[in-house]
């Protein structure tokens, strides 16, 4: 079989505009921003936005005006505060969003993962104790259970068209190792038609074989596999870099502004190369933000 | 060592709920909350399960804002993915505790992580609430913490149930084949109980500083009011040691406490002391070379 392997900037011929796309990552860990900075740079437009627990990646395209409907269970800055972009978007009515809680759309990806048209999901009790299911008929239903005769909520599956995540590395095939946070990204790349595998390193598949058990994504399910370091900065890619707080504060207050100093922001990734930003941003600094991990203690028993 | 503040207080008691049965999970962004489990793991719960991202059976660590999550993976005996966490912890009964935080809570303990104001044109887009509305409804206990006590917080009826519990009464749970246990409040001023979907929510405790008048002032529904009320349990100088030294050096439970231009400034403060102890370890070692 051929390499799967592409260059970043070919990302711009596997995303249209107005495509649906999820991203993996949780909070502020491991969110594939290589590929967020890299739709901005082709400058997409409305966007179908999938992040289950989103925080840079979501706000940053947002900001960008690359997405007209936003799935999701929370977008934060978490410390840093509530995502402005999405405040922005939700308070003027200007995004559509399709708010689910977590676990519900996390059964709705499972669901199409396993090519099931529904799920029963009796997480939020009967009658549902969020007003979030009256809002999403499309999504949330209800059905008889025929053993019980008693009415279930069910979430229908839920897909996308693409879906990217980050790896810690991948062989040329896509096989995917992860040692840190990776989120829901196992089951979530089973939930697209086109699998997108950023790693900070591509390697002879022999690699992967040394410890089989970090695989979490198997080659077959994925279709293109990037090269890409430090691609999920400014979030974490845990073992190899913590999240870069500067650089989120830095961006919070300046996505707090919004304006003029915001649109230069975006600007200037969309006018830099994937390099260049690394050099902008990361530099020096990449060691320290390797080693900031390190620094952080495991606490002994006090008894 | 007798002086603490609500935070502390709020830590020790949170702390008190966690055992050595069920699992706690650490939610999103919840730094007293977080105080807590490592304060229990260090103290009268050191086999409490907990998981914290993907791992399984996570150390206590010390609460640093960027390299708690490495540390994490460190001493952790296993990874799982969020679907197989969630399906077999918080959807079968697993769950112990995860205490959360959120805009508001009312008389039914629905929570708000959603808007406040309209939902369609809102005046503040909230985060959204993950996984907050399965753990409330699911968890043996549900305790949910705010960094103050107000009506508008504390309120008759939430803007939007993001989440809630129902049934709340232990018989009406058990019949469902859900875990049995209250709904915990816990303010700087009290700790709130509600036993029964029939009765409101009645003070446990009033914390050493506040009265019962000031818990029912500032509360936005209705509530019982024992004749003997205690005073909420003061941490010992042994868990504000732990609390203060281990930790929390960095001092993240006050985040809950602080208005934003003060979260800003003390966020720069603490991520230059995190940056720079890194990068004295980095230049160490290059040092040595």
């Amino acid at each position: 079989m051929d390499s799967k392997v592409i260059p970043l900037d070919a990302l711009d011929d596997v995303i249209t505009d107005g495509d649906s796309v999820a991203l993996g990552g949780a909070w502020l860990c491991n969110h594939p921003m290589a590929a967020v900075r890299q739709l901005i740079r082709a400058k997409r437009r409305d966007l179908r936005l999938m992040t289950l627990i989103g925080s840079a990646d979501a706000e940053l395209l947002l900001a960008s005006g690359a997405v007209s409907e936003l799935t999701f269970s929370m977008v934060t800055l978490e410390a840093f505060g509530l995502a402005p972009s999405l405040r922005r978007g939700a308070e003027s009515g200007s995004l559509k969003l399709v708010e689910l809680t977590a676990l519900s759309m996390e059964a709705g990806l499972d669901a199409a993962g396993r090519n099931i048209p529904f799920m029963p999901y009796p997480g939020l009790g009967a009658p549902p104790t969020s007003d979030l299911v009256a809002r999403h008929p499309d999504i949330y239903g209800f059905v008889t259970n025929p053993f019980t005769d008693e009415t279930e909520l069910v979430v229908r599956a839920i897909r996308s068209r693409v879906v990217i995540v980050h790896a810690l590395r991948a062989d040329r095939l896509g096989n995917a190792h992860f040692d840190g946070t990776f989120g829901m990204d196992d089951d979530l790349v089973k939930a697209a038609d086109v699998v997108i595998v950023t790693c900070e390193e591509i390697v002879p598949t022999e690699v992967i074989r040394a410890d089989p058990h970090m695989t979490k994504i198997p080659a077959f399910l994925v279709h293109h596999v990037i090269e890409a370091p430090f691609g999920a900065h400014p979030t974490s890619h845990v073992p190899r870099y913590s999240f870069d707080a500067p650089e989120l504060l830095r961006y919070a207050e300046i996505a707090g502004a919004g304006g003029e100093a915001l649109a230069a922001y975006v600007d200037q990734i969309a006018s830099e190369s994937e390099d260049d930003y690394r050099r902008r941003v990361i530099g020096d600094r990449a060691k320290v933000l390797a080693e900031i991990g390190n620094q952080a203690k495991i606490l002994q028993g006090a008894r | 060592m007798s002086d603490f503040t609500p935070a502390e207080l709020m830590v020790c008691r949170i702390a008190s709920e966690m055992d050595e049965t069920g699992v706690t999970v650490l939610g999103s962004f919840t730094p007293l909350a977080y105080a807590a489990y490592m304060l229990a793991k260090l103290t009268h719960a050191p086999d409490a399960y907990m998981v914290g991202y993907n791992a399984m059976d996570m150390p206590p660590v010390e609460l640093a804002f960027m390299g708690s999550e490495a540390a994490a993976y460190r001493g952790s005996t296993a990874r799982w993915g969020f679907l197989r966490a969630v399906n077999v912890v918080h959807l079968a009964n697993r769950g112990n505790v995860e205490a959360v935080s959120s805009a508001q809570i009312d008389q039914n303990a629905s929570i708000n992580l959603s808007v406040i104001g309209n939902y369609d044109s809102p005046k503040v887009r909230l985060p959204g609430g993950v996984g907050a509305p399965e753990v409330v409804q699911n968890y043996r206990t549900m305790l949910a913490y705010f960094g103050r006590h107000d009506r508008r917080i504390l309120t008759e009826r939430v803007d939007f149930a993001t989440g809630g519990r129902y049934p709340i009464s232990a018989d009406a749970r058990a019949a469902r084949g859900l875990q049995a246990g209250p709904v915990k409040i816990i303010t700087p001023m009290a700790v709130l109980i509600k036993r029964f979907d029939e009765r409101p929510f009645a003070i446990e405790s009033v914390h050493c500083g506040a009265t019962v008048t000031d818990v029912v002032e500032n509360t936005g529904f209705s509530l019982d009011v024992p004749n003997v009320v205690p005073t909420t349990t003061a941490p010992t100088s042994e868990q504000l040691q732990l609390l203060r030294d281990t930790i929390d050096p960095f001092g993240t439970i006050q985040f809950d406490f602080m208005s934003g231009t003060e979260r800003i400034q003390y966020l720069r403060q603490v991520i230059e002391l995190e940056w720079e102890r890194a990068a004295a370890a980095v230049a160490a070692r290059e040092n040595q070379h």
